[in-house]
């Protein structure tokens, strides 16, 4: 399952450990690879759920038992896999974390004595397709006055009516 | 009130040129001047063409009553920043030498305006990074390269924020379960934000 990961074929590390497991010469251990990593990226794209479909994919001539073992195994990881590739498609940075806090205003240079309520909001995001495994994490926080805060509720609340509509089809 | 703010010459010039000078009618639209600025503090321009107007028309030079205006401003800022009432803007007014009329004209003004004028001095109170903002939109990911058939929901959100004289934007993308997280959060915020008015 080494060979998932969308640099795996070109691995020398990951070549030499399964040449070394299976002895076999590196470069069969590289084509195995290659192979293993086209077979679970096929599964994945055409979302092959089901023991039959991946069977259908081998050829009729493939060991019966091994066939039957890739498959169980392919099947295992297939879930976990399309999570993985969800979470790291290409999107806008995602939300990480997010808190807020509410302050009262009591005083100013323009005004001596009052008493606002005022809303701090924080929100971490990371932008996951910056290459190299540089994920950045930028982190901003933002201050609402009561109003701004009623109407994004109100901006909120058409979003989840809107959801439900959707969903409710 | 700080007496000391009110230095001899601007006693000099609310005594003289309120009390001899203007009748009654003109004070009213000097007056009605100076509120309309007050009410909305950024017409710098219009409050300055209207003194114009106003010394063309009275047989003024415009100068001295711009500069006498902006001395006189100091006198509601001050009263602002103390939170004082009618009353004591009057107290304060013929302590300074407005005879009894013009002060309480002055000070039935204030009374009528206050709440928006410090509504307007509230809203003059620093903000951080304030959310000026938000736009957003949602959809289904129908396919990626990575698996050609799915049915996943995102939400997109842009956040305009003011830095200081210009906007920056924040965009990010929420799961739902983040956004119910968020909506959650965010009703949370207002409900103890409610709890202090």
């Amino acid at each position: 399952m080494d060979s998932f990961p969308s640099g795996a074929p070109e691995s020398r590390r990951l070549a030499d450990s399964t040449a070394g497991t299976l002895s076999v010469s590196s470069a069969e251990a590289k084509q195995l690879l290659t192979a293993l990593h086209t077979l679970s990226h096929y599964v994945l794209f055409h979302n092959l759920a089901s023991p039959e479909q991946i069977l259908a994919v081998f050829p009729d001539t493939f060991h019966s038992s091994l066939k039957n073992l890739i498959t169980k195994i392919l099947l295992e990881h297939r879930p976990t896999w399309t999570n993985e590739a969800l979470a790291n498609q290409v999107s806008l940075p995602k939300l990480v974390e997010m808190d807020w806090r509410v302050d009262m205003k009591t005083a100013s240079d323009s005004v001596s004595r009052m008493a606002v309520p005022t809303c701090l909001v924080h929100m971490k995001v990371q932008d996951f397709s910056c290459s190299g495994g540089n994920d950045s994490l930028s982190s901003v926080t933002m201050e609402l006055s009561k109003e701004t805060l009623d109407t994004m509720l109100d901006g909120l609340g058409r979003i989840r009516d809107q959801l439900s509509t959707v969903a409710g089809k | 009130m700080e007496k000391n703010i009110y230095t001899s010459s601007i006693r000099h010039h609310l005594a003289a040129i309120w009390n001899s000078a203007t009748q009654h009618v003109q004070f009213v639209s000097l007056i009605e001047i100076l509120y309309q600025f007050l009410l909305e503090p950024k017409e710098t321009d219009r409050f300055l063409t209207q003194l114009n107007e106003f010394a063309g028309e009275n047989g003024m030079s415009a100068g001295p009553l711009r500069s006498l205006m902006k001395s006189v401003l100091l006198l509601p800022h001050g009263a602002l920043k103390k939170n004082l009432t009618a009353e004591q803007v009057k107290e304060d007014l013929l302590n300074l030498g407005v005879n009894e009329d013009k002060a309480a004209h002055f000070s039935n003004q204030w009374k009528v305006h206050y709440a928006v004028l410090s509504r307007v001095a509230v809203g003059q109170t620093l903000m951080v990074n304030q959310l000026v903002d938000m736009e957003w939109k949602f959809g289904v990911t129908v396919g990626t390269s990575e698996i050609q058939k799915t049915g996943n929901i995102f939400l997109q959100l842009k956040l305009i924020i003011k830095k200081g004289n210009s906007t920056e934007n924040v965009y990010m993308e929420l799961t739902l379960p983040q956004f119910y997280n968020f909506l959650h959060e965010m009703e949370r915020a207002k409900s103890a934000m409610d709890c202090f008015s």
